[in-house]
């Protein structure tokens, strides 16, 4: 159990005596469950592009955003007015979802002690922008003196410090502050007859600024310029059904897409994933071991708190091939007598959470890269990765290689360019053939798009060998 | 104090703060949906939502702020912190505010009072009624991923000290529905919406509930084809995906920074002579129709191209000064962001074959009738998009089909529509009839 802070407390987002006024306005037509959102967001922002710095920016939201529910029904409302009455009309509106009326009684909450997975001193948004901006002009430089080929470098760099407070009518009450800063680049190198290829690199996370001290801007610059470089002259990739060895970190995101949603609780429930009832079945190779963690340290996708008020967690989602758990909110997980882990996240307070990864990543086998890649005698290598999409219904998944390269005869060779993996998630998992000790982590760059609402992510994957995955792309 | 009043405020202090150009953007919105599940609310919603831009120049440097208070402190502030940012970006000439003759000083908006004062029961009914309407159409349709109906509203104003000084206003009302079809162990989801900028103009609730279930139980079965070459036709929806794609190969800082595949193509024939592509920011009644854009500049219609040939790329001001172009009112924005270039009332011109048409002059190929990933990459050229839909043979619809990619070459592509349907709908503010790809790699098995 996590000792309680010390230190003394800031004064809250919005005073407790009226954030508990709010809890027994949203009450009153008979809901069982309320809930009330604070949060205020500062964020900046740098963007590079021509060799110069386009524009700073900076902006901050803040506002309100009340939850009741009675049953499975929910009633959302929300506010960026902060005074009192408007606070309250916010509250009945949410109440409506209930009709009746109620006796209520007053609601107290207390403060949920928390511990802290992020590795942030100072707040991003007291770091003073010419130190952003300073990244973007060393990423720049960096990445143009690369390579003479790379001819346009654009860079951004965003950051976020975002408070919330979170208070509800089982008592709870939960206070944290998520700051999260993010250095990109993408560079495109011209090579012959108009021949142009991009690169993208980037990280970053809930860390101290002086991440970029060892995550350095050159090496976010002149890896982005690699890649643009590499592909030139590609060949278009070989379309069909091929095997692949995908190089670990970012290529995460083919657990995102292939298994994670399809695990999430809403899906769950309305029975709209392949994936519901089919806990203790096997779902993946048994190499295949996926675990949701909203604990790692400084993770892009780690949170002390969901937006719900629950703790983050460590979650195996499916081990050994076997699925053993769903991503759970609060509202699926009462809804059919689980445990929330600590997955109910929302993008803002103009929005009702929804349950979401955090960090997915798959757990270490015990081959090194050179002999998942060794084996294959014909296939494609894919180092670096573009984004996904998946229909959880039924399970078609793709994710979009940026950087790929044919093997051939245990030899990693030519360039391919176009190239994207189409699949189904449980088939996909069931075709992997070989898991590399490698495992590693994104360098900090995903956001998950879920019903209109982004929030942050994480993903990992060691090096991971999968057979008989439809390429798509237009060569022979 | 109206929204206008605010951003001539906020303007004013701009310049007390030492903004030699400053211009603010505000909008108020206001939103109500409500979620159905068997008949039930799952969830109402209701919420009102206001914020303010402020771009300021200042010796020829660009700062950006914006925030929800607005309040004469909370003004001040974000006046004084967008001087300060301006101070870290570099000079830039073509830095400077769209003014005079470029600016529309049109108050207008296609807003419709009946959306204002929809009841509250409306959204209610129309819900449930898309709902049966999918649970009646197909009895292996028992889940939804969900159904729903909403209304929305929004008031925006801009103000500059180059003139700029316009109102606008909008009304919104949508029905949609994702219904699940199940049959032997596979799940098959398809949805089907429409939102109009009038209530009399929405489609009927049952008629989206029907179609949305006929479209996700026609999936039932679906299997994987063979790798091949062949013809592909895209239904509207998918057609208007990748115009929309490709439109990103038409923003002229793309085309400036030499980033895009038809930026040395100007003038020259890019796509087959049926292909015309057309912004039009004064559409009647279009999903994106509106008096201005972001910038205050007045909207028009920009064919882009024109029988086949490249006659115009996308600028909004900035961009257009630093490309010797004139703008062509294509900044887009929300109070929250900075203008950037975009499309407004996107379409591809309909053509004059009948989709069926379009499907009977094929013998072996791919209806494409929902997609999966982003597409197109116009700095390369590439397209690869992960693909479901019906294998046509014999000119018929035969049998569904799932887990394919459809790929190629955009310039290749352009060049090789064959075929453009008479079935334009503007059911969003990007558009586009039915259309076919002479030959296209289709990967599978």
């Amino acid at each position: 159990m996590p000792r309680k802070s010390k230190e003394a407390r800031r004064a809250p987002l919005l005073p407790l005596p009226l954030v508990e006024r709010l809890l027994s306005a949203a009450m009153a037509r008979g809901a069982d469950f309320a809930e009330v959102y604070v949060e205020r967001n500062t964020s900046t922002a740098a963007m590079l592009d021509e060799g110069t710095i386009k524009s700073a920016q900076s902006g901050s939201i803040t506002g309100v955003g009340v939850r009741a529910i009675r049953g499975a029904q929910v009633g959302y409302a929300h506010s960026d007015d902060l005074d009192e009455p408007a606070l309250l009309r916010t509250a009945q509106t949410a109440a409506l979802i209930a009709e009746g009326s109620r006796e209520t009684g007053p609601v107290n909450v207390s403060h949920v002690p928390l511990p802290t997975y992020y590795q942030v001193r100072t707040p991003l948004a007291s770091v003073d922008v010419s130190r952003k901006i300073d990244l973007l002009k060393q990423a720049n430089a960096a990445a143009r003196s690369y390579d003479r080929r790379v001819q346009q470098v654009t860079g951004g760099y965003a950051d976020q410090t975002r408070e919330i407070l979170v208070a509800n009518t089982l008592g709870h009450l939960a206070e944290d502050r998520q700051d999260l800063c993010r250095l990109s680049v993408q560079c495109v190198a011209f090579g012959k007859n108009g021949e142009r290829r991009t690169g993208f690199y980037g990280g970053g996370g809930r860390v101290d600024f002086r991440f970029f001290e060892d995550f350095s801007p050159e090496q976010v610059g002149r890896e982005a310029a690699r890649q643009a470089v590499a592909t030139l002259g590609a060949v278009p990739a070989p379309a069909g059904p091929q095997t692949v060895v995908l190089a670990p970190g970012w290529s995460g995101i083919l657990l995102h897409e292939a298994v994670g949603h399809g695990l999430e609780a809403d899906f769950i429930r309305k029975g709209t994933s392949l994936f519901a009832g089919k806990l203790g079945e096997k779902v993946a190779s048994e190499l295949v071991t996926v675990i949701d963690d909203g604990t790692v340290a400084g993770g892009r996708g780690s949170i002390n708190v969901d937006d719900e008020g629950n703790p983050g967690e460590r979650k195996v989602l499916i081990e050994h091939g076997i699925l053993k758990g769903y991503l759970y909110d609060h509202l699926n997980a009462t809804l059919t007598g689980q445990r929330s882990t600590g997955s109910g996240r929302r993008q803002s307070f103009r929005h009702a959470p929804l349950p979401r990864m955090t960090n997915t990543y798959l757990a270490p086998g015990d081959q090194s890269a050179d002999e998942i890649i060794g084996a294959v005698d014909r296939g494609l290598y894919c180092r670096q990765f573009g984004g996904g999409q998946v229909d959880i219904s039924n399970g078609n998944f793709v994710f979009e290689i940026s950087e790929a390269y044919l093997i051939e005869k245990g030899e990693i060779t030519k360039p391919v360019k176009g190239a994207m993996l189409i699949g189904v998630g449980p088939e996909a998992l069931k075709n992997v053939s070989a898991v590399g000790s490698d495992a590693s982590h994104d360098p900090g760059l995903g956001t998950c798009g879920k019903d209109g609402q982004t929030v942050p992510v994480g993903v990992g994957l060691p090096t991971v060998r999968i057979d008989n995955v439809t390429v798509g792309g237009t060569g022979a | 104090m109206s929204l206008l009043d605010t951003c001539e405020q906020l303007v004013k202090l701009a310049g007390k703060a030492g903004a030699a150009e400053a211009e603010a953007y505000a909008e108020r919105t206001r939103d109500a949906s409500v979620r159905v599940r068997d008949g039930e609310i799952e969830q109402l919603e209701q919420a009102s939502s206001k914020g303010i831009g402020l771009r300021v120049i200042t010796g020829q440097r660009l700062g950006f702020a914006y925030g929800t208070d607005l309040s004469k402190g909370g003004l001040k502030q974000l006046a004084e912190k967008a001087v300060a940012l301006a101070k870290g970006a570099a000079k830039d000439p073509a830095n400077a505010l769209p003014r005079g003759a470029e600016l529309g000083a049109a108050s207008a908006g296609d807003y419709d009072p009946a959306i204002a004062e929809i009841p509250p029961d409306w959204k209610l009914r129309a819900a449930r009624e898309a709902e049966s309407a999918a649970r009646a159409e197909d009895a292996r349709v028992r889940k939804f991923d969900s159904t729903g109906a909403g209304d929305f509203l929004s008031e925006s104003a801009i103000f500059s000290s180059r003139g700029a000084r316009g109102e606008s206003r909008a009304s919104y009302a949508y029905v949609y529905c994702s219904p699940v079809a199940e049959a032997d162990g596979q799940l098959q989801t398809a949805s089907w919406s429409d939102t109009r900028r009038t209530l009399a103009r929405l489609q009927r609730p049952e008629e989206v509930g029907r179609i949305a279930a006929r479209r996700a139980a026609r999936m039932l079965g679906a299997r994987k084809p063979k790798t091949q070459r062949v013809p592909v036709v895209f239904e509207p929806q998918l057609a208007a995906g990748f115009i929309g794609g490709i439109t990103a190969a038409v923003n002229g800082l793309l085309v400036h920074k030499k980033s895009s595949f038809l930026g040395a193509l100007l003038g020259k024939r890019v796509a087959a002579q049926d292909v015309t592509l057309v912004d039009d920011a004064t559409l009647e009644h279009g999903i994106a129709t509106r008096p201005f854009d972001g910038e205050g500049v007045e909207s028009r219609r920009t064919a882009v191209i024109e029988n086949g040939v490249l006659r115009s790329f996308l600028y909004d001001a900035t961009t257009a000064r630093k490309a010797k172009a004139k703008s062509t009112a294509s900044a887009s924005r929300g109070w929250s962001t900075l203008p950037s270039i975009g499309t407004s009332n996107l379409y591809l011109q309909v053509g004059k074959l009948r989709p069926e048409e379009i499907i009977r002059g094929v013998k072996s190929g791919l209806y494409v009738t929902a997609m999966l990933g982003r597409g197109a990459d116009v700095i390369s050229g590439d397209y690869s998009r992960g693909a479901n839909g019906i294998w046509i043979e014999n000119g018929e619809l035969a049998y569904p089909v799932q887990e394919v990619t459809v790929s190629g070459n955009l310039l290749q592509m352009l060049q090789g529509i064959d075929a453009v349907g008479n079935d334009l709908d503007f059911r969003s503010a990007t558009a586009a009839p039915t259309i076919r790809f002479a030959e296209l790699v289709v990967s599978g098995a």
